[in-house]
């Protein structure tokens, strides 16, 4: 039987549920890491914000999820060829999210001193789902010479 | 009979080669005559593209959002510009409004805090931590106070910089202020610009102008949107992770690093110079080698991930033709020249590319016509 090579292509849902689902796990560092820059921490309680934060989240991942659940025979019709804008844009979200999550164990009161390397070890780990994610899903093989 | 070393087609080939030389030798002499002539000339022309080039490069970043909300149904042209234009202007004002105070707040700082502990040390006690020993030290200073080289480089420098900024600064301002109005004629008329540009080229080239027009628009465009958004994420992630590591002033510090990123391969050692610097001098903050790390990493990423992802192989520019534009275009056109040298190797980059494609085209084809019955 011959082999087949031929990478599957993924349909514009299952692109769409990733970027979705990584964004709003990543949605309570991300919201973090600029609010962090503009020092709005000294005009609210951190506690307080990252509750209200919370449900704000919970409610706009169950609107999302609503949504793609209801457009998904829609999406499921298109398909591209690769996603770069896509992998880009979770990249993007990746580096702020991993920032942001430095900022989250700041603000929870995680000791100064791990900060490097819970940085290492998050950018390694990311970088790692993100090669595995742009093979498998994006048709984006990334560390393969031209 | 001996058969002559070279044909008469060759000679002829090498007397039309010479005359040609000799004729632009001579062009050249005769303009060198006329030099103020040509500087006046070329000064009007500077004054037309400068603008031109910027109302052209901006076009190319904002008209795909035009062309979106059309496809979206929300037109006419008019409307849909008019939408793009009140939120990119609304966009810039709210940086501006906001980033503005707090960049100028830490310049004002630093005048406040830093700058007089800095002068302190560089006259009292850099003597001591002078890394070639005092005596060294001292016979600089001997040195300078001898021969006055401070004042007498500041007095040479300052004049010739006020003269090269007063003369940049009109070309700028004349430029900025102009730029809005042509850019909403132009994006308001953009086909029809490119339709009337057609009608001027002959017919027989019409077609292939067309295409290399296509591919300009396409390739610098996403050149432009590409790097515009490699400034925006950079800028953003340096300033987190300089505040992140402690660093004072990381607002302005990440903002250097994302404006100067516009230059490319030089951009990111600008930027990084500052921070290093700073922390070299302040008594308080990470240390120079933690900043040249992250500098190193944000250089990393911006070359191994940023770059390959937005602008996608066909777009990449060997450094070595980035470089030579940097510095070419950049003693043409000054400050603003450095900024688009690279989307100006990539226009030439496509340009190159257009007609090796023609000529490989055109081969194909003789061969197909020679091979057919």
């Amino acid at each position: 039987m011959i082999k087949n090579n031929r990478p599957r292509i993924y349909s514009k849902f299952e692109i769409n549920s990733i970027l979705f689902y990584a964004t709003m796990i990543l949605f309570i560092p991300l919201v973090l890491v600029f609010t962090y820059v503009f020092n709005i921490e000294y005009s609210f309680d951190v506690k307080i914000f990252l509750l209200y934060l919370l449900g704000i989240t919970t409610v706009i991942t169950l609107t999302g999820l609503t949504i793609i659940l209801v457009k998904r025979d829609k999406m499921k019709r298109h398909v591209k060829a690769t996603y770069i804008t896509e992998f880009y844009y979770l990249v993007t979200i990746s580096i702020f999210g991993v920032l942001g999550a430095i900022v989250l164990y700041n603000y929870l009161g995680g000791p100064q001193n791990y900060i490097p390397n819970i940085f290492v070890i998050l950018l390694v780990l990311f970088v790692y789902i993100l090669l595995r994610l742009g093979r498998k899903y994006f048709n984006l093989k990334y560390t393969k010479k031209k | 009979m001996k058969k002559p070393k070279v044909s008469d087609e060759q000679l002829n080939r090498i007397i039309k080669y010479l005359a040609i030389i000799i004729l632009s030798f001579g062009i050249v002499l005769l303009a060198i005559q006329f030099n103020d002539f040509w500087g006046w000339i070329l000064g009007a022309i500077r004054a037309v593209i400068i603008p031109v080039a910027l109302a052209y490069f901006s076009a190319l970043i904002i008209f795909p959002l035009i062309k979106l909300l059309e496809k979206k149904g929300i037109g006419p042209r008019g409307f849909s510009l008019a939408i793009v234009f009140i939120l990119t202007v609304g966009l810039i004002f709210v940086a501006f409004y906001f980033l503005t105070p707090l960049i100028i707040d830490e310049i004002k700082n630093f005048f406040a805090d830093d700058f007089p502990t800095i002068v302190d040390y560089i006259t009292n006690d850099l003597r001591d931590e002078f890394i070639f020993g005092g005596d060294l030290y001292d016979q600089i200073v001997a040195y300078v106070n001898e021969t006055n080289v401070i004042q007498d480089t500041i007095d040479q420098f300052v004049p010739s910089l006020i003269a090269s900024l007063s003369g940049l600064l009109l070309p700028l301002l004349t430029a900025f202020a102009l730029l809005p109005i042509l850019l909403i004629f132009y994006l308001n008329d953009y086909e029809v610009i490119s339709e009337r540009i057609r009608t001027i080229i002959p017919a027989k080239h019409e077609k292939n102008a067309a295409e290399l027009g296509s591919r300009l628009n396409q390739t610098v465009g996403a050149y432009l949107r590409g790097q515009l958004m490699l400034m925006l994420v950079l800028g953003a992630v340096a300033t987190i992770v300089y505040k992140l590591i402690g660093l004072k002033y990381y607002f302005f510090f990440g903002f250097l690093v994302g404006v100067t990123n516009i230059i490319p391969y030089f951009g990111m050692i600008i930027a990084a110079v500052p921070p290093i610097i700073y922390t070299f001098i302040a008594t308080s903050g990470p240390g120079p080698l933690l900043v040249l790390v992250v500098n190193v990493v944000l250089q990393f990423f911006e070359g191994n991930i940023f770059q390959p992802l937005i602008m996608s192989h066909q777009l990449s520019i060997h450094p070595i033709v980035i470089i030579i534009s940097i510095l070419f275009f950049g003693s043409l056109f000054g400050a603003l020249g450095v900024i688009f040298a690279s989307p100006m190797a990539a226009s030439i980059r496509v340009i190159y590319r257009f007609f090796s494609d023609l000529r490989k085209e055109k081969l194909k084809n003789n061969v197909a016509g020679a091979n057919a019955p």
